[in-house]
């Protein structure tokens, strides 16, 4: 157990170091991870799972980079050209909540949670690549100065985020596709890649 | 061509019956006018750019007004008023001829038992060119019948008295029309006495606010949606959702036993179901299983296919001159136009109570009496004894132009005992709609050495517009030749080319389409004035210029020269781009109105913006002229919504998109933030409003695009090229 | 579920069999306020739009229990022909309605925004007004708008000047 902090410290000065080299096409990134800790595999096993569901629709839908909200397993724009607006809960008469309530609505498709809102701006996910998408989650600039620990808290337990699993049906009843990995399995891969030092690989 | 024949036709003396009634002390004045001409004429009348005559019911009595005892004339409206403005209109002419004052004019849809029931539609831009002459006529003779009764009651001779306001006065006495008419049992009937000299209007002409304006700004109940009946329950009806299909079977069970389900309906057809609330019928109906027969591999590829030219039966509706020869150098543009939805945002439902041999009928339709036969025939009721109560409509657009729900309604009311509201869902309206029909244009024109149409050619082709409808049966198709609905705007208007010809084809759709504001207008239009267009680039001449040299000078082109000059003098029209923003120029001529348009595009983040149109419009002599420009402010953004935005797909045999915002329509962000309307008068009849002004948009903002961009855009809806 | 909440003003108790039946058919059919409109049923078109607590919802799309011990107004509240709302008075002066069916909803969303900003712009009239009109009154809607702030504003001036 003691030797864990230094892991995590080793693990993380080498994936700096990774990317500090990204760009340098004669080193393999990926063989030299290999040699770092035999919790790499495991942690990226986590870390696919994590990212598996944080690139679905259900999640990616409401991480823009264009301050515009999607839609549908499309994702195309939110219709009626809804958008993000100066505090990221749409426009000053008609906001999210004009429509979305803080449950999912059966009669109308209209999904819903507490706090039904956009992400904030700096946590625009859409078109990065999983590696971005976790430096940024990773960065406390830009994650809301969340901590590794606030940050699980945030992903295994806030109702905006586990509604992922539960989103209700859509206009025709139909019910929403979920994310490829389940709740369960979701929270307990966020909060081991975080156990495992939150380690980025590089491909 | 058809234009004598509402000379002939006056109020006659034999027809004017009256008799009190409707539990208020009053004067109930009948008159019936013949409907004489033949259908064919008639119709054909409507669509040769003529105007419609009021098409009435034959022979049973009318009631067109009622006196109440405070005063106030209650005008019962054959003519159904969807927001198109109609209602208004008829009150300033009734109040003109009446002598009373617009706020004692009530206007009111009449109920069918009331026998004033419009034996067509509520439909085709008509209601107010029909309603000009007989319901002035039938005002001016009720006026004259409250004068005689005055002129006994007051001992004064009926030429000394005048009237204001309602309010009889002469020889120092003053009696009101309520007054005059208290008690009357045997009425005078007089010949239809003189009517008004335009000079001394007072209200037609005016720009006076609607009569209705007040119940939609506060929200009172009056649309059919709001109608409700003593002890009501709803209904729900399973409609399928594949094109085709036809009812099979239904296994009812699950939803048997749901929560406020009163009672599961199995006819031969169909399936409905009726329940406590609205929301409990509804999850009823979903919990249905019915089984259809169904075409399950159409797709948007298909129809496309089917609907080209040379597809299907064809008939020539107008040529001149000789056909282009195989030498001829032509030019030859294809254009094409998508399924369209209503969308109208009331849908469509009914309250029904059949009791015994008897029912009533509160809904909101554009065919009352079509509806009242068709309840009446299903149900075995006599026509005399089913009462369609009309409500404002939320929206009509033609989609209320057959409303068959009525008698589903009927059905679940017979088998309940009870009143029952049955409304379709969104997706039902979107599923079940009655679109507009896709249409494919091919078009040819070769320039003489001036770089003048030396000839011209429409071909194109539509699915069923008023062909195959409840309001004209397929025989009489056969017997018209063309889809009469289909060919509004398909003439050629340039009759001054010395050879042209227009001729319609007609494809059978596997799914219901029909009459969609302006019917043909819109497509044709699109097509032909965007060809005008690229003619007049290729000749290298000014596209204002272009067309009015090419006019003939009959007495409807004259006025369509003048909307041509008026629009293009308004817009200061232009063929130069500035700051980005180019002009677009089109013009058209429906149901005898000219209508002529520039509209102001520019491209911002790739999309066709639409800053301003101006438009020049002929009506004849304006009724209602704000009521007008309203008219042609919602025709410009419901055209530019169907050019721009909409568009209904086939996938695997169903038709979607079944919502708004995936069926994208203009909303306020897209609406032109300017539009200019000039009236023109060039007769001094009031002509077709409501529609004539969805011709020239599409080519308009084409046009426009054409010159800031190059390129010809011709398949609606208009979508740029990735690359501009 | 009885459910207590405020409809223009007025303290009402209603007993809903269903606590998620939407809010439109509560005050529709249960309260008999028929000028909130049923037009989709997806929260898409608009038409019946109300304030819960002054903010505008559509009500198609708000189960009835999240309005127990709200504030609730209709276009019935808003204001009456003694004494109409600005954007009432704004509709009336521009004459703007063709139909009338979406109207109600579309003016319940221009009273929500003018609450919150005052001197809309083109810019704010177009994020906040994304109701569906079919008869294209939007261009009236629009002077209607500009023309509602206007009246609000010298409302405003004149209840000051009256305190």
């Amino acid at each position: 157990m003691k030797l864990k902090p230094i892991y995590t410290f080793l693990a993380l000065t080498v994936v700096g170091f990774l990317f500090a080299l990204a760009n340098t096409p004669k080193i393999s990134a990926y063989e030299i991870l290999e040699k770092q800790s035999k919790n790499t595999q495991n942690s990226n096993d986590d870390y696919d799972k994590m990212m598996d569901v944080l690139t679905h629709q259900r999640c990616m839908n409401c991480h823009p980079s264009d301050d515009i909200p999607k839609q549908g397993d499309a994702s195309h724009p939110h219709h009626f050209g809804m958008a993000r607006g100066e505090d990221d809960h749409g426009f000053e008469a008609t906001s999210c909540n004009t429509c979305h309530q803080s449950q999912n609505n059966l009669n109308s498709g209209v999904p819903g949670a507490p706090h039904w809102a956009l992400a904030p701006a700096s946590m625009a996910w859409e078109g990065l690549t999983r590696a971005q998408i976790a430096e940024r989650l990773l960065d406390k600039s830009m994650n809301g100065n969340r901590s590794h620990q606030e940050l699980i808290e945030h992903m295994t337990e806030d109702d905006l985020v586990l509604w992922a699993w539960e989103p209700g049906v859509d206009a025709d009843g139909e019910p929403r596709t979920i994310p490829p990995v389940s709740k369960e399995e979701f929270k307990k891969a966020v909060e081991n890649w975080f156990a495992d030092g939150a380690i980025i690989p590089s491909k | 061509m058809a234009s004598k024949r509402s000379d002939s036709k006056k109020v006659s003396r034999r027809k004017f019956l009256v008799k009190g009634g409707l539990g208020t002390i009053g004067v109930v004045a009948i008159g019936a006018y013949l409907f004489r001409s033949p259908i064919r004429r008639q119709i054909l009348g409507v669509v040769n750019s003529l105007e419609a005559p009021y098409l009435d019911n034959i022979d049973q009595p009318m009631i067109w007004f009622e006196v109440t005892s405070d005063n106030n004339i209650l005008l019962y409206s054959p003519k159904m008023e969807m927001g198109q403005g109609t209602f208004t209109g008829i009150a300033q002419m009734a109040a003109e001829e009446l002598s009373v004052s617009m706020n004692q004019i009530q206007v009111v849809h009449a109920a069918s038992s009331t026998g004033n029931v419009d034996s067509f539609a509520t439909g085709g831009s008509t209601s107010i060119s029909g309603l000009w002459k007989p319901l002035r006529e039938l005002s001016a003779m009720l006026r004259v019948m409250l004068l005689k009764q005055a002129a006994l009651k007051m001992n004064v001779d009926v030429d000394q008295l005048s009237v204001e306001d309602g309010l009889i006065s002469g020889n120092g006495k003053t009696l009101t029309y309520a007054q005059a008419a208290a008690g009357v049992e045997n009425w005078e009937v007089p010949d239809v006495p003189a009517l008004k000299d335009a000079k001394d209007y007072k209200y037609i002409g005016q720009p006076v606010a609607r009569v209705d304006l007040d119940a939609k700004v506060y929200g009172d109940p009056i649309f059919g949606m709001d109608a409700e009946m003593p002890d009501m329950l709803y209904g729900a009806v399973v409609r399928p959702f594949k094109i085709g299909s036809t009812f099979i079977s239904a296994d009812t069970k699950a939803a048997e036993n749901m929560p406020g389900v009163v009672k599961i309906v199995v006819e031969n057809d169909f399936v409905g179901v009726v329940a406590n609330s609205m929301l409990e019928a509804e999850k009823a109906k979903d919990a249905i299983i019915v089984t259809w027969n169904s075409y399950d591999n159409l797709n948007t590829e298909a129809i496309v296919k089917m609907m080209t030219v040379g597809n299907g039966k064809s008939s020539v509706i107008q040529k001149n001159g000789d056909s282009f020869n195989d030498q001829d150098k032509v030019e030859i543009l294809e254009f094409r136009s998508p399924i369209g939805a209503h969308a109208q945002i009331e849908p469509n439902g009914v309250v029904a109570f059949v009791d015994g041999d008897s029912a009533t009928i509160k809904i909101s339709t554009q065919v009352v009496s079509i509806t009242r036969k068709e309840v009446a025939k299903r149900l075995d009721l006599d026509v005399e004894n089913v009462n369609v109560i009309p409500t404002y409509l939320g929206g009509g657009f033609g989609r209320r132009l057959h409303t068959p729900h009525a008698v589903q309604a009927a059905i679940l009311s017979k088998a309940v005992g009870k009143p029952v509201k049955y409304f379709f869902s969104r997706k039902e309206e979107f599923e079940h709609d009655m679109f507009r029909p896709p249409t494919h244009h091919v078009i040819k024109g070769k320039l003489n050495a001036e770089g003048y149409l030396d000839g011209l050619e429409h071909q194109f082709v539509s699915g069923d517009v008023a062909t195959d409808s409840a309001l004209v049966p397929n025989a009489l198709t056969n017997f018209l030749g063309a889809d009469v609905g289909a060919i509004r705007g398909g003439f050629i208007q340039y009759t001054a080319i010395p050879n042209f010809k227009a001729e319609c084809w007609h494809v059978e759709l596997p799914f219901a389409t029909s009459w969609w504001r302006s019917l043909g207008l819109l497509a044709n239009t699109f097509a032909m004035e965007s060809f005008m267009d690229e003619m007049a680039l290729k000749a290298n001449k000014n596209a204002v210029d272009f067309r009015l040299n090419q006019i003939a000078a009959e007495p409807i082109d004259i006025r369509l020269k003048n909307v041509i000059k008026a629009a293009a003098e308004k817009a200061n029209y232009s063929e130069e781009v500035k700051d980005g923003r180019a002009m677009g120029f089109a013009a058209s001529i429906d149901a005898n109105t000219p209508c002529a348009q520039v509209a102001e595009v520019s491209i911002v983040n790739n999309e066709i913006v639409v800053h301003k149109v101006t438009v020049a419009m002929d009506p004849g002599l304006a009724v209602n002229p704000d009521q007008i420009r309203a008219q042609c402010e919602g025709c410009i953004i419901m055209g530019m919504s169907a050019v721009l935005y909409e568009q209904m797909f086939v996938e695997d045999g169903e038709l979607t998109p079944t919502i708004y915002g995936p069926y994208q329509m203009a909303l306020m962000k897209n609406a032109p933030k300017e539009i200019d309307v000039v009236l023109l008068q060039g007769k001094d009849t009031p002509g077709a409003v409501g529609e004539p002004p969805l011709g020239p948009i599409g080519a308009a903002i084409a046009n426009a695009v054409r010159r800031l961009t190059g390129e010809r855009l011709t398949e609606m809806p208009l979508k740029l090229s990735k690359k501009t | 579920m009885e459910i207590s909440l405020t409809v223009n003003g007025v303290s009402k108790t209603v007993d809903i069999a269903d606590e998620n039946t939407p809010l439109l058919w509560v005050v529709r059919d249960t309260l008999d306020l028929k000028g909130t409109k049923f037009g989709c049923g997806k929260a898409a078109c608009g038409a019946c739009t109300l304030h819960v607590d002054g903010e505008a919802v559509r009500s198609c799309s708000y189960p009835v229990k999240f309005a127990d011990g709200k504030e609730v107004t209709t276009i019935e509240g808003l204001g009456d022909r003694e004494n109409p709302h600005p954007v009432q008075q704004a509709w009336i002066e521009e004459i703007v309605p063709q139909c009338g069916y979406c109207q109600p909803g579309f003016m319940m969303a221009t009273a929500a925004l003018l609450n919150k900003v005052p001197k809309p712009t083109d810019e704010d009239i177009d994020k906040n007004i994304i109701n569906v009109c079919r008869c294209g009154t939007y261009y009236r809607m629009r002077k209607a708008i500009y023309k509602a702030a206007k009246l609000q504003a010298e409302k405003v001036i004149n209840e000051s000047k009256e305190a």
